[in-house]
């Protein structure tokens, strides 16, 4: 919205906190020592029959909050008392394709307006009055493939949106546009030999022609930048993750396959590649490369770099120089990373162990030779974001241990049609575990400590300065754990799967925090062998608001509250604390 | 009529309420409703010339034709069109600016309700005529016939049109805008529906706007009486943002 409002503790006004996506708040109120007083404020239902996985962030602005939901559904409600204040139900066509679940991830405040995208693939600009279509545009034609989940982003006056669609061939492309209008301002491909637009209406090529594509591959070349992206206001740079290049079956697309599974530095007054780095060269296994790119400045050696972290999917942790893109160091997060031995500082390729899938045109059926990888292609981490403590400096990983058994099977492109041409199934590694949150020191690449949990993790964490963690499970807790030592302090069941992103604000002098309940996602989906885990999981649809009360009288002494209903009342809170 | 509205206008500005006086001739028990959310703070009158023609029996619940013809009340600022019975009470407002005050509709009826035409005079008194339609009742909460074809998105929008040349009676304009308008009300389908009509002639003057609720029957076909000659613009929109363009000579 207004880059000078987002250290503003009364506003959540960013997705992710803050351009860098730090997920991270300096309110300290809640701490380690009072978090167990932490208590529901209120509860509001998305009603409908519609529910599936809800994996919103919750912006906040002048005692308003504003959450979406499963199908490309929008409330405004009252931050103090839970009272709904509108909705929007998009009108979905029949015949969308999202790959992974009917999700939506939040929205984006600009003046008077908040907007989202759909899963038809269209942005929708509300009155943030009245919940009233003010503009609407058409990101991409959801009859090819392309939808969209993400959380738009504001950056440089612009709005920013990738888009959707990795897994129907669907050309990953970066939009600008003006707020106010909806007008374009600039678009840029990513995928080599396609053609961007400037602003001002010229048009260049990202990448070089079949520099790393052979043939005519690159035009269904995928490569979706699904999650949205992170800003630096001073560099003036916008940095996106692309997604895995189609189809699976990478024998059919020899190259490098420029900009899938990469992180982008782009211009952000014309959307112009600066700098790329690719994590995932000539992509086998769906490692997309669209989760985050953290930006943080680390001490190191005596000086200040500009830096950035990312979890990749393919389960290496890397910290770049977020002016240069050069790499600063890249280790494991995950106990099991098959595919690969490591990454070479000096080139920044992985260093591959061979654990390819083997080619269907060089056996009689038409199957290939398969093999077991890890991480699957869930990835090491998926879409659900870390965050960074500016308190501690450690980043603080949603990760996941699982492999894969994957083949490849011919293929060939049609429009809005799956295009993969592989074959997967993905197991578990250990008996007891498959999420583990993990703590991670970007300065060693060390983890501090981990925490771990009987099905993957799919929330987002939210860290702040009093010292906490918070973070969701499939299993329907909101959790907080200790940042120095994954302690667990405090949970709450909400009745169904967290899968959001937590929040935290300041209202009344109250600490508040907010996060969606609501099982679903892709895990249910595409999960496999893990999906009977989570089968018995309760649909949901629910934002749940705690705060911190200012009188909290300790147990026993009820002076200042008056008549025995009050008493009883204030006797259940903390039972109700006490017991978690 | 006339008798009767001098002794409103004069007890209108005695400052005497007029709900005590004005009982409505249709007898309906929607009535105190319907004037309490249209008409608070309006000075209104019944009159006959202000014309409702509906059937008197509705044949098809999802789709009862109406007309409101206004004649002899002059310079109509505005029309509202309610069937004070419906769960979507409201049906059109029309602000005829450079059109006749006449519009042509097809409506929901969910159970058997008076259908009102309120007039705005230049003078600011509401003329407000009425029938009843009876019908067997259930066209809000149906689904769309549009929600159970998947193909709906495809035609969405389009809009359909033709002027008929209508001699002394001047040029007539039907349309017809294709849109499921979902009211809501049918379990799982979202509100969706045409908003807002704004007719323009040829050199871009505004004709007139019509804002158009979900009780409108699906792919809403309005007829407009026009005055001036030349091809009329049509641009709509809808609550989802999506917006239409038509043309007809």
């Amino acid at each position: 919205m207004i880059d000078n409002d987002l250290d503003d503790v009364e506003r959540v006004v960013a997705y992710g906190m803050n351009p860098q996506a730090h997920r991270y708040s300096p309110l300290d109120k809640l701490n380690r020592d009072t978090v167990k007083h932490l208590t529901p404020a209120w509860a509001f239902s998305f009603g409908g029959e519609k529910q599936r996985g809800q994996e919103s962030f919750t912006l906040v602005h002048n005692g308003v909050i504003y959450v979406t939901g499963s199908y490309s559904r929008m409330w405004a409600v009252d931050a103090r008392t839970g009272k709904r204040l509108w909705q929007y139900e998009h009108r979905l066509p029949e015949g969308i394709m999202p790959c992974c679940d009917v999700v939506n991830r939040g929205a984006a405040l600009y003046d008077d307006l908040v907007i989202f995208g759909t899963l038809d693939a269209q942005l929708v600009a509300l009155d943030r009055e009245t919940g009233r279509v003010r503009w609407r545009d058409r990101i991409a034609d959801f009859r090819a493939g392309y939808s969209y989940t993400a959380a738009p982003m504001i950056a440089n006056d612009l709005l920013i949106t990738g888009n959707s669609g990795g897994e129907f061939g669907a050309i990953g492309e970066i939009q600008a546009r003006n707020p106010r209008t909806g007008e374009m301002v600039w678009r840029r491909p990513v995928i080599e030999g396609h053609m961007g637009t400037l602003p001002d209406g010229s048009e260049t090529m990202t990448g070089t022609l079949n520099a790393t594509w052979e043939g005519e591959a690159w035009k269904t070349g995928g490569g979706a930048p699904w999650l949205g992206g992170t800003y630096d206001p001073e560099l003036n740079l916008i940095y996106f993750g692309t997604g895995n290049p189609a189809p699976w079956n990478a024998h059919s697309r020899p190259g490098d396959n420029l900009y899938s599974s990469s992180t982008l530095a782009l211009d952000a007054d014309t959307g112009e590649i600066v700098w790329h780095y690719q994590t995932t060269p000539n992509d086998h296994w769906d490692y997309d490369g669209v989760n985050e790119l953290v930006l943080f400045d680390m001490e190191k050696g005596g000086e200040t770099i500009k830096a950035a972290a990312k979890a990749d999917r393919n389960g290496f942790f890397y910290v770049l120089n977020r002016e240069t893109g050069e790499l600063l160091l890249a280790e494991k997060f995950v106990n099991h990373v098959t595919w690969a031995e490591g990454i070479d500082l000096e080139t920044g390729r992985p260093i591959e162990t061979g654990a390819r899938p083997g080619n269907p045109a060089a056996t009689d059926g038409d199957r290939g030779e398969s093999v077991t990888v890890a991480p699957a292609f869930l990835g090491g981490k998926n879409w659900n974001h870390m965050s960074y403590s500016q308190r501690t400096g450690l980043f603080y990983i949603p990760s996941n241990e699982w492999e894969m058994e994957i083949w490849n099977e011919p293929v060939t492109y049609r429009r809005g049609a799956a295009f993969l041409g592989a074959g997967f199934t993905i197991k578990p590694i250990y008996d007891d575990k498959i999420g583990v949150l993990r703590a991670m020191d970007p300065k060693t690449g060390e983890i501090q400590w981990e925490v771990p949990n009987r099905t993957p993790l799919w929330s987002s964490i939210l860290t702040t300065a009093g010292g906490l963690v918070f973070y969701g499970t499939p299993e329907g807790y909101l959790k907080a754990v200790d940042d120095e030592t994954g302690e667990e302090l405090w949970k709450f069941q909400t009745g169904s799967g967290v899968v959001g992103q937590p929040v935290t604000w300041t209202m009344d002098g109250e600490q508040y925090v907010a996060v969606v309940s609501g099982w679903g996602g892709a895990v249910p989906l595409w999960g496999g062998e893990v999906a009977p885990l989570v089968r018995d999981i309760s649909q949901g649809g629910m934002l749940w608001v705690f705060n911190f009360p200012k009188k909290r009288p300790s147990v026993g002494d009820y002076s200042g509250v008056d008549g025995s209903r009050a008493h009883l009342s204030t006797a259940r809170r903390f039972s109700f604390g006490k017991t978690l | 009529m006339k008798p009767m509205l001098a002794a409103l206008v004069l007890l209108a500005s005695l400052g005497v309420p007029l709900l005590a006086v004005a009982a409505d001739p249709l007898a309906s028990p929607g009535w105190p409703i319907a004037q309490n959310r249209f008409l608070t703070g309006k000075t209104y009158v019944f009159d006959d010339r202000v014309q409702v023609i509906v059937p008197r029996d509705a044949e098809d619940s999802t789709a009862v034709p109406g007309f409101v013809r206004v004649q002899g009340i002059p310079d109509v600022q505005q029309i509202m069109v309610f069937a004070e019975l419906n769960p979507i009470p409201m049906i059109v407002q029309f602000w005829p600016h450079r059109l006749e005050p006449n519009i042509g509709f097809r409506f929901k009826v969910q159970q058997a309700t008076p259908v009102r035409a309120a007039a705005l005079g230049a003078d600011g008194i509401w003329y407000i005529g009425g029938a009843w339609v009876n019908a067997a009742g259930g066209g809000c909460s149906a689904p769309s016939i549009a929600s159970a074809d998947a193909d709906w998105a495809e035609r969405l929008g389009e809009v359909h049109s033709r002027i008929w040349n209508r001699g002394d009676e001047g040029r007539r304009l039907r349309l017809t805008v294709m849109h499921p308008m979902d009211t809501g009300l049918a379990a799982g389908i979202p509100k969706f529906y045409l908003e807002e009509l704004v007719l323009v002639d040829d050199a871009d003057k505004h004709l007139g706007r019509v804002e158009v609720h979900a009780s409108v029957a699906e792919n809403p076909t309005l007829t407009f009486d026009l005055r001036t000659g030349g091809s009329v613009r049509i641009q709509g929109a809808d609550n989802n943002g999506n917006r239409m363009l038509g043309e007809v000579e």
